[in-house]
C-alpha cells in the first residue's frame, strides 16, 4: 500500500532526492516512458469521503488516466465489441492495434512501479523481460496459430523499427535543436556487438539454403542449427544482463539527473502499492494477450482488404504502433539533448528482441512442436544486416548531428518501400506455414 | 572582364588572402588547381591591339592553363578520325584522351564562375558539375539504350574514387611523410561513409529481389524497377540534405584547412577570366565533352572486341581512370603535401556525388525517357561495391593514415580490376532489357 501521499510529490522536482535510495531500476527504458506521464490531479478524488473507495479511485485514476495515451483506451472495449458483433475484420484489427498502444505504455509504467519495491536488480530484470511484452505476446500467439511467418516478420520489424526509425528520428530531431550532440559510445558498442552476433545466427541458417541441396535436405539441419543458436543467444543475453545490471552498471546509468531537475518527471516513491501494481500488471497482460489474439487472427483479412501484403503489415505497421510510446519518449529526450537515454531505449529494445524474444520463440515453438527456424529469408536478413552495419557505423564515434538521423530514417523508408513493393505469397517462403494460403490469393487479387 | 593582371599574382603565394575571398573553394576545386600552371603572359603582352590581346590572354589562360593541355590535340584528331572513318578503336582511344583535359578545364571554369557567384552557389555548381563527364557519358549511353554501360561506368567511377584515388593518395602521402603522422578530420569522412552505406542499401535490396526466387521473372522485373525508382527519389532527397548540411548548417566540417602552409598551394586571389567568358567557355567545353562522349559510347563495343577485353572491364576500369585523371593527380599532390583533408574531400566527395546524385538521376532520366534502368547492378558489381565501402569506411574511421592503409586500398582495386578482367561475361544475359549489345556478345565470345 502506498503510504506517501502521491499528490504531495511535486511534478518533476527532485528536491532532496538522493541517488542511492530512489533510483530503483531507473533504466533508460523506464525514464523514456516517464516523459509521457502526466501528474494525476487528485483534487477530485480527495473529495470522496470513504477512505477505501478514495484509495481505489486514486489507484484507478493513476493507472488508467496517468498517461497522455489514455485517449486510446476506449479502443479496447470497442475492439471487443467489434469481435462479438462481427464488425469488419479489418476494423477489429485496427481497433486492437490502437488499443495495444496505451497498454504497452502502462505495462512499462507498472513494471517501473513494482521495481521500487523489488530493488534495482530485480527491477532491471523485470524490465528486461517485460519491456517488450507486446512483441513477445504477439509472437507467441502467432506461433500457437501456426503463423510462423508473422512471428518472424513482426520480430524483425521491431528490430528494424528500433534501430532505424526510433533511433533515426531521435538523432534527427535532436540534431535540429543542437548542432552536435555527444553520447557515451560504450553502451552503443556493446549493443552493436550483440546485434552482430544475432546477425551471424540468422545468416548461417539462411546460407544453408543457398549453399545447395534441395529444400528437403537442408530443412532439418537448418532447424537444428537454429535451435542450438537460440540457446547460445539466450546464454549471451543472460551474460549481457549480468554485465548491465551487476558488473558494469555505471556504463548504463542514465546521466543528467543532477543538471536538469526541472524537466524530468521523476517520482520519488511509487504511486501505487506492490500488490496493486502486480494485479494491474497481470490484468493488463491478459488484455494485451486478448487484443494480440485479435490482431494475429485478423491480420490476413486486414491485409487483403487494405491491399497491403501481410509482410508489410507485420514488418512496418505492427512495430510502429506497438512501439509508439517508446518512440515518442526517445524523441523527447533527444530534444532535451539527453541522447544516452534515447540510445538506451532504442538499442536496448533492439538487443532485447533479437537476443531474447526471437530465441524464446524458437524454443517455445520447439516445445509445442512447431517448426520455426532462424532463417528469416534473404530480403529480411539483408535488410537486417545493412541496418546493423549502418547503425553501428553511425554510433561508433560518440557524436551525432541531424544528417545521421536523416540517413537512418531514409534507410527505414527505403526498406519500407521494399516490403511495400514486394508482394510475395508467404507460403512459398516457408513450406510449414499452413494458415496463410487464403491470404496469398487475397494479396494477389488486391 | 578580368581587371587584375593575372601575371602579377605570384604562383602559390597566399600573402594577405582572407577567408572571405575563398569563394566556393571546395576541396574539389583546390585539388584541380594543383595542375594549373602560371600563364606566361609575356608573349601575349607584346601584341599591340588591346582587344586582340585580351582575347589571346583569355585563350591562353583557358586552353594552355594546365599541364594536361598536351592532350588537347586529341580532340580534333578524334573528330577527324570519326569523319574520315578511321578504325573505331582509334576513335575510342582518341576520344578518351581528349576527355581528360576537358574534365579538368570544366572544373577550372566552374571555380572561376564561383568567384562571381559566391560560395554557396559555387559549392552547388561544383556539386552538380563536378562529375560532369560521368553524368554526360551516362546519359548518352542511356539514350543509346546501353543500360549496362551506364551501370558499369558509374560503378567504376565510385570504385575508382574510393579505392584507386584514395589508395594512391594515402600511399603516396604516407611514403612522403614517413616521419610525420598524417591526420585528417574524420567527421567529413563519416558523413560520406554513411551516405555511401545508404546507397549500398538501395543497391542491395533490388539485387536481393532476384535471388529470393519466389516469383516469375516479369513480376520481379517490375518490382525491381518500382523499388529502384522509389529508392532513387530517396537518394536524391538524401543528397540534397547533404548539400544543405555541407554548404549551410555544418560548413565548418568541410572547410579546407589552408592557414598553415602558404608557400605550396596554388591559389588565385581573383578570377582570371570574366564571368560571361567563363560561362561561354563552360558551355562550349560541355558541348565538346558531349561530342567525345558520344564517340566513346558509340565505339565501345568495337574497341572492346578489337582489344580483346570485355565491355564491362572497359566501362568499370578504363573509362573512370581516364575521366578522373585530373582529380586523381590533384589528390596525390595534396597528399604529398600532407593535406589529407583535401584529398579525402576530392575522393570521397566524388564518390558520394556519383553514388547519391548521378546514379539516381540516371534512373529517373531513364524513367522519363521510357527506358528500364534499375538499381540492380548484379551480384559481382554490388559485392565489390559493398566491400569497397566497408574497407574505406573502416580505413578512415580513426582519423589517421599511413602508407599501409593506402596500399591496401590500392591492392583491393587491383583485385577488383583483375576480377572484371577475367570475367568475360556476355552482358545481355545479366540484364534482360539490354538489347543493343547482343551483337557484341557474339563478338566477345568469338574474340
Amino acid at each position: 500500500m502506498a503510504s506517501i501521499e502521491p499528490w504531495l510529490i511535486e511534478n518533476g522536482n527532485i528536491k532532496g532526492m538522493s541517488k542511492e535510495i530512489t533510483r530503483h531500476g531507473r533504466t533508460a527504458h523506464n525514464m523514456s516512458s516517464s516523459s509521457l506521464r502526466k501528474k494525476s490531479d487528485m483534487s477530485l478524488v480527495s473529495k470522496v469521503p470513504i477512505g477505501l473507495v478514495r484509495r481505489v479511485l486514486a489507484n484507478l485514476q493513476e493507472v488508467i488516466l496517468g498517461t497522455k495515451l489514455s485517449i486510446l483506451f476506449p479502443a479496447i472495449p470497442w475492439a471487443i465489441i467489434a469481435q462479438f458483433y462481427g464488425f469488419g475484420r479489418s476494423w477489429i484489427f485496427a481497433l486492437s492495434l490502437l488499443g495495444l498502444t496505451p497498454l504497452a505504455e502502462r505495462v512499462s509504467f507498472l513494471t517501473e512501479q513494482i521495481a521500487y519495491y523489488t530493488g534495482p536488480t530485480v527491477g532491471g530484470l523485470l524490465n528486461a523481460t517485460c519491456g517488450n511484452a507486446t512483441e513477445l505476446i504477439i509472437a507467441i500467439l502467432a506461433l500457437t496459430q501456426h503463423k510462423v511467418d508473422v512471428v518472424k516478420y513482426s520480430l524483425l520489424g521491431s528490430i528494424l523499427s528500433n534501430l532505424l526509425l526510433v533511433l533515426g528520428t531521435s538523432l534527427f530531431c535532436g540534431g535540429l535543436v543542437t548542432k552536435e550532440q555527444t553520447f557515451d559510445r560504450k553502451q552503443a558498442d556493446v549493443n552493436s556487438i550483440l546485434l552482430l552476433l544475432a546477425l551471424l545466427c540468422h545468416m548461417l541458417p539462411l546460407m544453408f539454403r543457398y549453399a545447395g541441396g534441395s529444400e528437403a535436405l537442408t530443412a532439418k539441419p537448418t532447424l537444428e542449427l537454429s535451435r542450438v543458436s537460440s540457446i547460445v543467444m539466450l546464454g549471451v543475453y543472460f551474460a549481457y544482463l549480468v554485465f548491465q545490471l551487476w558488473t558494469h552498471r555505471k556504463l548504463f546509468e542514465a546521466h543528467g539527473e543532477e543538471d536538469d531537475d526541472d524537466d524530468l518527471v521523476v517520482e520519488e516513491a511509487p504511486v501505487i502499492g506492490f500488490w496493486s501494481g502486480f494485479a494491474w500488471l497481470v490484468g493488463m497482460t491478459l488484455v494485451i494477450a486478448l487484443l494480440s489474439e485479435y490482431v494475429v487472427g485478423t491480420i490476413e483479412d486486414a491485409s487483403s482488404s487494405w491491399g497491403l501484403s501481410v509482410s508489410f503489415i507485420s514488418i512496418i505497421v505492427l512495430p510502429i504502433v506497438g512501439n509508439a510510446a517508446e518512440h515518442a519518449g526517445a524523441i523527447i529526450f533527444a530534444f532535451k539533448n539527453k541522447l544516452d537515454i534515447s540510445l538506451g531505449v532504442a538499442l536496448g529494445s533492439a538487443t532485447q528482441i533479437s537476443l531474447f524474444a526471437v530465441p524464446s520463440c524458437v524454443i517455445t515453438s520447439w516445445i509445442i512442436g512447431e517448426k520455426m527456424d532462424l532463417d528469416f529469408n534473404l530480403l529480411e536478413t539483408g535488410s537486417f544486416a545493412l541496418s546493423i552495419i549502418v547503425t553501428a557505423f553511425t554510433l561508433q564515434d560518440g557524436t551525432s548531428h541531424y544528417m545521421k538521423g536523416l540517413v537512418l530514417l531514409l534507410c527505414y523508408i527505403v526498406i519500407g518501400a521494399c516490403f511495400f513493393v514486394y508482394q510475395t505469397p508467404l507460403n512459398q517462403g516457408n513450406a510449414i506455414n499452413l494458415g496463410v494460403k487464403a491470404s496469398t490469393e487475397g494479396s494477389f487479387r488486391a | 572582364m578580368a581587371t587584375t593582371e593575372p601575371w602579377l599574382m605570384e604562383n602559390g603565394n597566399l600573402k594577405g588572402m582572407s577567408k572571405e575571398t575563398r569563394h566556393g573553394r571546395t576541396v574539389h576545386n583546390m585539388s584541380s588547381s594543383s595542375l594549373r600552371k602560371k600563364s606566361d603572359m609575356t608573349l601575349v603582352s607584346k601584341v599591340p591591339c588591346g582587344i586582340v590581346r585580351k582575347v589571346l590572354a583569355n585563350l591562353q589562360e583557358v586552353i594552355l592553363g594546365t599541364k594536361l593541355s598536351v592532350l588537347f590535340p586529341a580532340i580534333p584528331l578524334a573528330v577527324v578520325a570519326q569523319s574520315y572513318g578511321f578504325g573505331k578503336p582509334w576513335i575510342f582511344a582518341l576520344s578518351l584522351l581528349g576527355l581528360t583535359p576537358l574534365a579538368e578545364r570544366v572544373s577550372f571554369l566552374t571555380e572561376q564562375i564561383a568567384h562571381y557567384t559566391g560560395p554557396t552557389v559555387g559549392g552547388l555548381l561544383n556539386a552538380t558539375c563536378g562529375n560532369a563527364t560521368e553524368l554526360i557519358i551516362a546519359i548518352l549511353a542511356l539514350i543509346q539504350h546501353k543500360v549496362d554501360v551506364v551501370k558499369y561506368s558509374l560503378l567504376g567511377s565510385i570504385l575508382s574514387n574510393l579505392l584507386l584515388v584514395l589508395g594512391t593518395s594515402l600511399f603516396c602521402g604516407g611514403i612522403a611523410n614517413l616521419n610525420k603522422e598524417q591526420k585528417f578530420d574524420r567527421k567529413q569522412a563519416d558523413v560520406n561513409s554513411l551516405l555511401l552505406l545508404m546507397g549500398l542499401l538501395c543497391h542491395m535490396l533490388p539485387l536481393m529481389f532476384r535471388y529470393v526466387g519466389k516469383l516469375d521473372a516479369a513480376t520481379i522485373e517490375k518490382q525491381t524497377l518500382e523499388l529502384s525508382r522509389v529508392c532513387s527519389v530517396v537518394m536524391l532527397i538524401a543528397y540534397f540534405a547533404y548539400l544543405v548540411f555541407q554548404l549551410w548548417t555544418h560548413r565548418e566540417f568541410f572547410e579546407a584547412q589552408e592557414e598553415d602552409e602558404d608557400d605550396d598551394v596554388t591559389t588565385e586571389k581573383a578570377p582570371v577570366i570574366g564571368f560571361w567568358s567563363g560561362f561561354s567557355w563552360l558551355l562550349l567545353m560541355t558541348a565538346v565533352i558531349a561530342l567525345l562522349s558520344e564517340y566513346v559510347v558509340g565505339t565501345i563495343e568495337e574497341a572492346s572486341e578489337s582489344w580483346g577485353i570485355s565491355v564491362s572491364f572497359i566501362s568499370i576500369i578504363l573509362l573512370p581512370i581516364v575521366g578522373n585523371a585530373a582529380e586523381h593527380a590533384g589528390a596525390i599532390i595534396f597528399a604529398f603535401k600532407n593535406k589529407l583533408d583535401i584529398s579525402l574531400g576530392v575522393a570521397l566527395g566524388s564518390a558520394t556525388q556519383i553514388a547519391m546524385f548521378v546514379v539516381p538521376l540516371s534512373v529517373i532520366t531513364a524513367w522519363i525517357i521510357g527506358i528500364n534502368m534499375d538499381l540492380n547492378f548484379n551480384l559481382l558489381e554490388t559485392g565489390s561495391l559493398a566491400l569497397s565501402i566497408l574497407v574505406t569506411a573502416f580505413t578512415l574511421q580513426d582519423g589517421t593514415s599511413h602508407y599501409m592503409k593506402g596500399f591496401v586500398l590500392f591492392l583491393c582495386y587491383i583485385i577488383i580490376g583483375a576480377c572484371f578482367f577475367v570475367s568475360q561475361t556476355p552482358l545481355n544475359q545479366a540484364n534482360d532489357v539490354n538489347l543493343r549489345v547482343e551483337s557484341s556478345t557474339g563478338a566477345i565470345f568469338k574474340a
